[in-house]
């Protein structure tokens, strides 16, 4: 049986990712709920993992980081650094017994495109399917259900 | 600068099991320039054990603090106002900071969360290698600033041992000969002729055998 209680997404992504301004951001998390938390960066290079392990720890069930295709980055290799450090964080939540699938990146394609709020329904539809993060702290009398909305695609 | 490395998190989780109320505590010097012990690593273990607890259901309560300097009492001092609060204190310090800690606040364990491991350069960012033993007797000027002890394999103070191939150390190629640094170095001074000395075994006394060095300076003493 799947659990029931409400999954959240913390979502950190590099500014040039197609319509990720503020006007976007405002409008994906109010239309979800905000079971989506939305991070801007100025590139994805400034992710460092404790960003990632506070998100897990504080609220949400998954953290995940998207960045400009390879290649695309406006500061060379700062979508490079971050792949490294999510790999660093996959490892250390690994160590502790949480499923390294909660941490993740999405490296944008040059090819096909995708806006944020794409990419945040992928990801966010992704995570729906793992149960909730024993690593949280949720309140006790927490019994949303697991409603996705999609007004904000 | 001296590096460390993180201990493995079963290891940290096992030397933590007994306390309830633990202080990670963070060292701002050579072990946050080699990204082990800073404020951000400090910061990554306190999260992952705190995460780590919730999932087997463990009540602790961990907080964090970084200092300047773990091996420095005066870093130390701010400690006396909260250290009670605490069972056990996890320090991200190198060795010398672990026991600086230790000796401060002689009824709390002090637990090292990583393994000191050599005094070395960095090389390039994440890249860090062992060029200094602190024997005690610096011999850098004799062998044109690159020390043999340190960077041959065979520590051999009368070199080269002739099993170099291009330069590589026979014993580990993926290090260059230090011999072969060294006298393409005294090549470049003019200063090969060092090397005809025949340098007598090194005189170990300068750094083991006699308990713990100290150095005393009474020009800094108060």
């Amino acid at each position: 049986m799947t659990d029931s209680r409400k999954r959240t997404l913390a979502l950190f992504y590099c500014r040039n990712v197609p319509e990720s301004s503020e006007t976007h951001r405002q409008a994906i998390e109010k239309g979800c709920d905000e079971q989506i938390r939305l991070f801007p960066l100025p590139c994805s290079g400034r992710l460092e993992p404790v960003h990632l392990l506070r998100a897990l720890e504080e609220m949400a069930d998954a953290a995940y980081l998207i960045t400009c295709p390879e290649g695309a980055c406006r500061y060379f290799e700062g979508n490079l650094r971050a792949k490294r450090r999510v790999e660093r964080t996959r490892e250390m939540i690994l160590s502790i017994g949480l499923e390294p699938e909660r941490v993740g990146i999405v490296i944008g394609s040059k090819e096909v495109p995708k806006t944020l709020a794409q990419h945040a329904a992928e990801i966010f539809d992704k995570i729906s399917q793992m149960g909730p993060s024993p690593a949280l702290k949720r309140p006790a009398n927490e019994t949303f259900a697991c409603e996705k909305r999609r007004d904000w695609l | 600068m001296i590096t460390a490395e993180q201990k493995p998190m079963d290891e940290i989780r096992g030397m933590l099991a007994p306390y309830k109320r633990v202080l990670a505590l963070g060292c701002g010097s050579c072990v946050a320039e080699c990204a082990a012990g800073g404020e951000k690593e400090t910061a990554m273990l306190a999260s992952a054990l705190r995460m780590a607890a919730r999932i087997h259901d463990e009540e602790v309560l961990i907080h964090e603090k970084t200092v300047d300097r773990q091996c420095v009492k005066e870093f130390i001092l701010p400690l006396d106002d909260m250290i009670g609060e605490y069972d056990a204190v996890l320090s991200l310090g190198c060795g010398a900071g672990v026991q600086a800690v230790s000796e401060m606040y002689q009824e709390i364990p002090i637990i090292p969360a990583l393994n000191t491991e050599f005094l070395g350069e960095t090389k390039d960012q994440g890249y860090w290698v062992e060029n200094c033993l602190g024997c005690g007797d610096c011999m850098l000027y004799y062998f044109g600033g690159i020390c043999p002890l340190a960077r041959c394999s065979k520590q051999i103070l009368n070199g080269p041992c002739g099993g170099s191939v291009d330069g590589r150390c026979e014993v580990n190629p993926d290090i260059p000969c230090a011999w072969q640094l060294i006298i393409d170095r005294l090549t470049r001074f003019g200063a090969l002729h060092r090397l005809e000395e025949i340098y007598p075994p090194k005189n170990w006394a300068r750094k083991q055998g006699s308990g713990p060095r100290k150095i005393i300076r009474e020009d800094q003493q108060t």
